[in-house]
C-alpha cells in the first residue's frame, strides 16, 4: 500500500516539476514583448505580442467581426496583412480563395502576433465599439421572429448607418459553456441613438437564436459590438428596388424609415417583402401607413402560399416572380435603378438574376448576404 | 472498427467549444467509433441505406434553398424550410467546410419532424456519424425512419 502511495507521490512531483519547467520556458520562448500594429497606414497600436491578431485587436478596442468567437471555424474574421507572417496554416486554407491569397488576406483568429505588423481593415472597423446594454423589450412579431429592443448602458449612444449590423454576444447557457457571437442587422433608425432594435428569427438548433427565443429575459444585461457592414444607401437619385424576406426586413426597415425621417422623399422606393402565408407577414400596418404618407414609397408584400381562410387580396407568388412581374409591367423601365437586398444567399442570388435580366447592372445591386 | 488517429482527432474536434459552442457529441459517453458502429447497426435493422437516405436529404436541401426561405412542399409529403446564418462550419474530420444552413423537415402525413444541417448531412453520408445523443443536430435513426415513412 505504502509503495503505491510513494509511487503516486513521485509521479505527481515529476509532473508538477515538468509543468513548472514548461511554464518558465514558455514565458521566455513565447515572450514577444510589445509589438506595433500599423492599421490602414495611419493608426498605430501597441500591444503585448503572442496572442492571435483577432484578440490582440479586440484588446485595443478594434473589433473584427467573427461568427465563431475566434475558433477558426466560420471564416468571417478576414483581414489583409501586408507583413510576411509565414505560410498559410491548414486551418486557414478552407476559407481563403486563391485571389485572397494573392492579396494577403488571412484569418485574424489564426495569426499569432509575434512581431510588428502592417494590416488593412475596412475603415468602419475603426469606429466599432463594444456596448453594454439592457434588454428593454422582447416582442413576438411572428411565431418565429422576435423584435428585441436593447437600451444602451455603456456607451450610452451609438452612431451607425441604416443597414449596418451588430454582433450580439450571447452568454453561456444550458449545455453551452462559452459566449456565442452572432451578427444581426439593426432594424431601428440611426436617429434613435440610445437603443437599438433587432429582428431575430428562430433557427432550429441555433445557439444564439435559441437563447434569444427561450432564455433571454427582460432587463438582463447583454453585450454587443458594432456597428459593422457596408450595406447602406448610396446617395444618388436612382430608384430603389428593395427586396427582403423574414428577418431580412431589419436593415431595409432601418433604411426606409431613415430616408423618410431625413426628408429624402423625392426618391422613388419599391419594397418587395416575401412570405409564405399571412402569419409570416409583419409590420404590414406600419408600411401601409408609411405608404399613405409618402407618395413615392410603394410596399408590395407577397405571399407564396396564402391560406384560403386568410382572404389575402395582395400579390401571390415567390418574391422573385412578383419582382420580375413588377419590373416588367409596373415600374418605369427607363429610370435608373439600384437594388437593395437582404436575405439568404439563395434568395439574393435569385433576386440578382431577376434584376440583371431587367436591366439593373450588378454593380448597382447592394446586399447583405447571410454568408 | 478501432479508434484510429483520425477518429481520435475528429472526436477532439467534436468537443464543445472547438468547432461549435455545443459540439457534436451531446451527452453521449460512448466514443466516436461506438456511436458510429451502433448507429450503423440500428440503420441496418431499420432497413435504411445511408447512400439512399443521403440522396433524399440532399434533394430536400436543394429544393428548400430554391424556396428562398419559404416553406416548400416536396412530393406532397414533406414540408421543408431552410434557415441560414452567416459564416461557415468545418467538418470535424477536416474534409470540407459547409454553409451554416439548416433545413427543418416535417412529414405532413404523420407530423414527425427532423432538423438537418448541411454539415450533419455530410457527416451522415461520408462518415456514417449521426452525432451523439443529446446533440442538437443528432439524426436519430428511429425518428429518421418515421419522417421517411
Amino acid at each position: 500500500m505504502s509503495a503505491v502511495l510513494i509511487t503516486t507521490l513521485i509521479v505527481s512531483l515529476i509532473s508538477a516539476l515538468l509543468a513548472a519547467v514548461i511554464t518558465v520556458t514558455d514565458s521566455f520562448v513565447n515572450n514577444y514583448g510589445t509589438v506595433k500594429i500599423l492599421i490602414n497606414k495611419r493608426k498605430i497600436l501597441q500591444a503585448k505580442g503572442g496572442s492571435p491578431l483577432l484578440f490582440t485587436l479586440a484588446s485595443q478596442g478594434i473589433f473584427v467581426p467573427s461568427a465563431c468567437g475566434g475558433r477558426g471555424s466560420c471564416g468571417v474574421c478576414k483581414v489583409k496583412i501586408l507583413t510576411d507572417v509565414g505560410p498559410y496554416l491548414p486551418t486557414e486554407l478552407p476559407y481563403i480563395s486563391k485571389e485572397q491569397m494573392k492579396e494577403g488576406i488571412r484569418l485574424s483568429c489564426q495569426i499569432k502576433v509575434k512581431k510588428d505588423l502592417e494590416i488593412e481593415i475596412p475603415e468602419e472597423l475603426l469606429f466599432a465599439k463594444k456596448f453594454k446594454a439592457t434588454v428593454e423589450k422582447i416582442r413576438d412579431v411572428t411565431y418565429d421572429i422576435k423584435e428585441l429592443t436593447l437600451k444602451l448602458v455603456d456607451p450610452q449612444v451609438i452612431d451607425f448607418r441604416a443597414g449596418q449590423y451588430v454582433q450580439l454576444s450571447v452568454p453561456p447557457y444550458d449545455k453551452i459553456k462559452e459566449i456565442t457571437q452572432r451578427a444581426y442587422s439593426i432594424s431601428s433608425v440611426p436617429s434613435q441613438k440610445d437603443r437599438i432594435e433587432l429582428l431575430i428569427r428562430l433557427v432550429p438548433g441555433g445557439a444564439a437564436t435559441t437563447y434569444v427565443h427561450y432564455y433571454m429575459k427582460q432587463n438582463e444585461q447583454i453585450e454587443f459590438t458594432g456597428p459593422f457592414g457596408e450595406f447602406y444607401v448610396r446617395e444618388t437619385d436612382a430608384m430603389m428596388i428593395c427586396v427582403a424576406g423574414g428577418s431580412g426586413m431589419a436593415p431595409i426597415k432601418s433604411i426606409i424609415f431613415d430616408l423618410y425621417e431625413k426628408g429624402i422623399t423625392d426618391r422613388e422606393i419599391w419594397y418587395f417583402f416575401g412570405a409564405r402565408s399571412l402569419r409570416d407577414l409583419f409590420y404590414l400596418d406600419l408600411f401601409k401607413e408609411l405608404e399613405q404618407k409618402w407618395s413615392n414609397f410603394h410596399f408590395i408584400p407577397a405571399l407564396s402560399n396564402p391560406l384560403a381562410e386568410e382572404n389575402w387580396d395582395g400579390e401571390v407568388g415567390l418574391i422573385t416572380d412578383v419582382l420580375n412581374r413588377y419590373l416588367k409591367e409596373r415600374i418605369e423601365p427607363s429610370k435608373p435603378k439600384e437594388g437593395y437586398l437582404c436575405g439568404s444567399p439563395g434568395m439574393i442570388n435569385a433576386c440578382i438574376q431577376v434584376m440583371k435580366n431587367n436591366g439593373i447592372s450588378e454593380e448597382k445591386i447592394y446586399y447583405d448576404k447571410f454568408a | 472498427m478501432k479508434m484510429s488517429a483520425e477518429y481520435i482527432e475528429a472526436q477532439k474536434n467534436m468537443q464543445p467549444g472547438v468547432i461549435s459552442s455545443v459540439g457534436f457529441l451531446g451527452d453521449d459517453k460512448r466514443d466516436l467509433v461506438q456511436i458510429i458502429d451502433e448507429d450503423e447497426q440500428i440503420m441496418s435493422q431499420l432497413g435504411l441505406d445511408f447512400e439512399k437516405v443521403a440522396v433524399w436529404m440532399k434533394k430536400l436541401l436543394d429544393l428548400a434553398v430554391k424556396g428562398l426561405g419559404e416553406t416548400v412542399l416536396v412530393d406532397d409529403k414533406w414540408e421543408v424550410n431552410v434557415y441560414e446564418a452567416r459564416g461557415f462550419i468545418p467538418c470535424p474530420f477536416k474534409d470540407g467546410i459547409f454553409r451554416k444552413r439548416v433545413i427543418h423537415v416535417k412529414n405532413t402525413h404523420n407530423k414527425t419532424e427532423i432538423d438537418l444541417s448541411e454539415l450533419s448531412i455530410h457527416l451522415f453520408e461520408k462518415h456514417h456519424f449521426l452525432q451523439g445523443k443529446g446533440s442538437p443536430f443528432r439524426i436519430d435513426p428511429h425518428m429518421l425512419k418515421k419522417v421517411l415513412e
